[in-house]
């Protein structure tokens, strides 16, 4: 497998927020930060969550080196390095940096990295009813995405 | 630290069926996932059952008996409670007749079977249900129509689905939820959506056809116009199998396809599209929702769409609307025990003479009850069970419902958290959540399965609905069963299984055939499907169905206007709450803080509204206050308001039951509802929206944090 990633297929979002409700229990959240969050505009749903992008603007924005791409391609925090400016937050082109009030740290998607060390699926889409979160390497999720579109 | 278990189950965070895989560790569970072997949700789940961790474990849940005492709310022992419940109904019983005692419930997620096996062997004919006006009235419609209820069959590939005032992706469509569905449809299926608002699915849609609130039925009659005036029928079917099929033909001539737009406001070329679209493309199924259901149309409509279903050739078809083979397995009929309730005390059915199709699905229309506690007549409730309700908050004309349940002398109420209803009780018995059932679920359902819900803990006192039901009726001297899996094993007998073989098999699948009425014909007197209706005919109704114009409306009121101007849509769904349910469960209500209402952004602007601004809407009933959402895929002259809004985070025993309750606007006098099944009109009336000036911008939630 090359570098993993997450991307939704937006075409497809019903905006019912089971990702959200997955992610929280999966990650043990609590009310505030939402490593994925689904705004509604009816007929248009718009899931804000993290790309792990292959050139972290988060990663370039933060001034203590708290932020790395491991070799699988997963964007993570080290929580014990965060001073919690909120660099971060203010770089991320898709909003999807959070932050934990309580601990005073920026917060993310981590892939659920546990979960793919278990070979399972993510969480979020694990739940999703339309099967519109592709996780996996650029290949799979542009073949899966291909298919889509033909269905739609 | 214990190993973790998982544990294979059946969520109930709605009407239930998708299959649940808890995983519990030192006797607690601590997370839940959509089981892949579920043949209804194949391991995707939603946000609601997602969150019934939440749920279980919430720090305001009640996990004891109480009762109410001077000093409000004390706890007491089982033994206390059910003591107190069957003195009480004893008592009613001698001195004013069962048919005094009132029990009720909600939605009746899967335990109907048991509540009204004890309403049955107790001798009350009186037991209130969301049925009036949801899905029992579609079961009702159907079974003298067609004798049964007619299913999308997902699983047999439809080339084409009509999504009838239906989200069922959000939403539970009851047989099957929005998984199936979509699983047809992106298969290369069309189709058609008939939706006052423009959803996920109208985006979707081939078609999307946007009417005029509450006008389905006439909607359903310009399909039937077309479809006659093309000859699309299937000639064969209508010949053999439709009773009264001429006579209908005439009733369907007096909706002209002009009529039909100027009632409906769908243009006249979209309607013929639509029609030809359904009847030409085989197989075709019919997914409807309740919204065909709320107005006082509500029989006329379920019967006019069935109508479709069979001139099309759909009915019982493979990809159409077929009746499901269940399981074997006994009935909740059977277990009920309908048949036992005395002819006599069946006669005494509140509203029975009135609204027959109602009396003849075992229900009553809420308005009746409030009516006998508020005025006595014809004669007096006294005493009354609820389990799982909230009528307060999702009934039509809360204020009445209120009034009337604080008025009744006696109330006990089966819940998991003290809701603005349970408030209003003398005694609150505490229900235990899906985690913590063993059920055959799915039993009532008409989807061809039942499926094994299996308890995976037990939380402080807590108790499946069923056995509170099997307990108090051993109390009453009823016939019950020792356990809660005693009486699985009489549900399952036919089957062959008792509970513990059938817990590991998961589920039971009917053997499904199609086009049964080829052998047997239909289950109606007339062997046919009856457009003519004859049970109708007898009853005193018009044997056949037509669209009438709800009696508070532009058309109907149009002295109404200058104070009233718009038509009020309530109940607009939300993914994360059902009805009342969730309020105060923080992951959902973090997605969905306030009660919504939808605003036309050339509407708001003429009334200075902005986005996210709290506003009023009154209607000739009363005022409420939501938070407008600006959403030009509505009508500029409809609006579109959430109902089932309560505060749990309000402490005071009200908990705001009557600051967002959009059913203090709606209405329940007998001639806007349906005259047949008493369906309360929930979906069409007149309201007025203005800006809020006293509510601090913001979310009311927040401030609780």
């Amino acid at each position: 497998m090359g570098k993993v990633s997450l991307v939704f297929f937006k075409e497809d979002c019903i905006g019912c927020h089971a990702c959200e409700v997955a992610c929280k229990q999966e990650h043990e959240l609590d009310v505030g930060p939402r490593f994925i969050k689904v705004l509604e505009r009816a007929p248009l749903y718009i899931p804000i969550y993290c790309h792990h992008c292959a050139k972290p603007p988060c990663k370039d924005a933060c001034p203590v080196e708290a932020i790395s791409r491991n070799e699988q391609g997963i964007v993570l925090i080290d929580e014990d390095l965060c001073i919690g400016c909120k660099a971060c937050a203010e770089a991320c082109p898709f909003g999807a940096m959070q932050f934990d009030d309580d601990k005073e740290v920026a917060v993310k998607c981590d892939l659920c990295i546990e979960r793919l060390k278990n070979n399972e699926q993510p969480a979020c889409s694990k739940a999703c009813p339309t099967r519109c979160i592709h996780w996996g390497d650029m290949k799979k999720i542009s073949k899966e995405i291909e298919g889509s579109l033909l269905q739609g | 630290m214990g190993e973790v278990k998982k544990i294979r189950t059946v969520c109930r965070s709605c009407h239930g069926g998708c299959g649940v895989i808890a995983h519990v560790k030192d006797g607690k569970v601590i997370k839940v996932e959509g089981d892949p072997e579920s043949p209804i949700s194949h391991g995707t789940m939603c946000s609601k059952g997602l969150a019934i961790t939440q749920l279980a474990y919430h720090p305001d849940r009640v996990l004891y008996p109480m009762k109410k005492s001077d000093n409000g709310w004390e706890r007491i022992s089982w033994d206390e409670a059910l003591d107190t419940l069957a003195e009480k109904f004893k008592q009613v019983t001698k001195e004013n007749g069962a048919e005094s005692i009132v029990v009720g419930q909600g939605t009746g997620r899967d335990y109907e079977s048991h509540l009204y096996r004890f309403a049955n062997l107790l001798g009350t004919p009186n037991v209130l249900t969301a049925g009036h006006m949801c899905y029992v009235s579609r079961v009702g419609a159907t079974l003298i129509t067609c004798g049964n209820l007619p299913v999308c069959d997902y699983e047999g590939e439809p080339k084409c689905i009509v999504m009838w005032a239906c989200n069922p992706q959000w939403t539970n469509p009851d047989e099957y939820k929005g998984e199936g569905f979509w699983r047809a449809y992106i298969k290369g299926s069309k189709l058609i959506v008939i939706d006052p608002r423009k959803g996920f699915l109208a985006k979707k849609a081939d078609l999307w056809l946007q009417l005029r609130p509450g006008t389905d039925a006439a909607l359903a009659m310009g399909f039937f116009n077309v479809i006659v005036e093309e000859d699309l029928y299937d000639r064969e079917f209508v010949d053999n199998y439709v009773n009264g099929w001429d006579a209908f033909v005439r009733r369907v001539r007096e909706y002209p396809l002009e009529q039909v737009e100027e009632i409906t406001w769908v243009k006249q070329d979209l309607i013929r599209k639509a029609a030809r679209m359904y009847a030409t493309t085989k197989p075709a199924c019919i997914n409807w929702g309740v919204p065909t259901e709320q107005t006082l149309n509500c029989t006329d409509c379920t019967r006019i769409l069935t109508g479709l279903m069979a001139a099309t050739g759909n009915l019982d078809a493979p990809g159409g609307n077929v009746f499901f083979v269940p399981p074997p397995t006994r009935t909740v009929s059977e277990f009920a025990r309908h048949k036992d309730l005395p002819p006599e005390q069946r006669a005494k059915r509140l509203g029975g003479d009135q609204y027959k199709l109602a009396s003849r699905v075992a229900l009553i229309t809420p308005k009746v009850a409030w009516d006998a506690i508020l005025t006595g007549k014809p004669y007096p409730l006294k005493a009354g069970l609820l389990c799982g309700t909230n009528p307060v908050t999702t009934r039509a004309n809360a204020k009445e419902a209120y009034d009337a349940l604080k008025k009744l002398e006696f109330l006990a109420v089966i819940d998991f958290f003290l809701t603005p209803t349970a408030e209003l009780a003398d005694i609150f018995l505490p229900a235990g959540t899906w985690l913590e059932q063993n059920h055959v679920a799915d039993n009532w359902k008409r989807h061809g399965y039942v499926l094994a819900r299996q308890k995976a803990v037990e939380i402080g006192e807590c108790w499946q609905d069923h056995k509170v039901f099997l307990e108090l009726g051993k109390r009453m001297g009823q016939d019950w069963w020792d356990t809660v899996e005693d009486a699985l094993d009489y549900i399952l007998e036919p089957s062959g299984l008792t509970w513990e073989e059938f817990k590991g098999k998961g589920y039971l699948k009917g053997d499904q055939v199609y086009y049964k009425y080829r052998e047997k014909g239909f289950s109606t007197p007339t062997g046919k499907v009856e457009l003519h209706s004859t049970i109708l005919e007898k009853w005193g109704y018009d044997p056949l169905p037509k669209y009438t114009e709800m009696p508070e409306s532009p058309i109907s009121r149009p002295d109404l206007l200058d104070r009233y101007p718009y038509i009020l849509n309530a109940g607009l769904r939300t993914p994360t709450f059902f009805h009342s349910a969730n309020r105060m469960i923080p992951w959902l209500r973090e997605i969905r803080p306030d009660p919504i209402v939808e605003i036309h952004p050339e509407t708001a602007k003429k009334h200075g509204i902005k986005e996210g601004q709290w506003v009023y809407i009154e209607s000739p009933r009363g005022r409420v206050k939501q938070r407008a959402k600006l959403n030009d895929g509505i009508d500029p002259r409809v609006i579109v308001a959430e109902h089932g809004w309560w505060f749990p985070e309000i402490k005071d025993p009200g908990h705001g039951w009557d600051i967002s309750n959009i059913n203090i606007l709606t209405d329940n006098s007998h001639e806007s509802m349906d005259p047949v099944m008493g369906a309360t009109n929930l979906r069409v009336l007149l309201c007025n929206i203005l800006p809020c000036e006293d509510e601090q911008e913001g979310t009311r939630w927040e401030r609780f944090l």
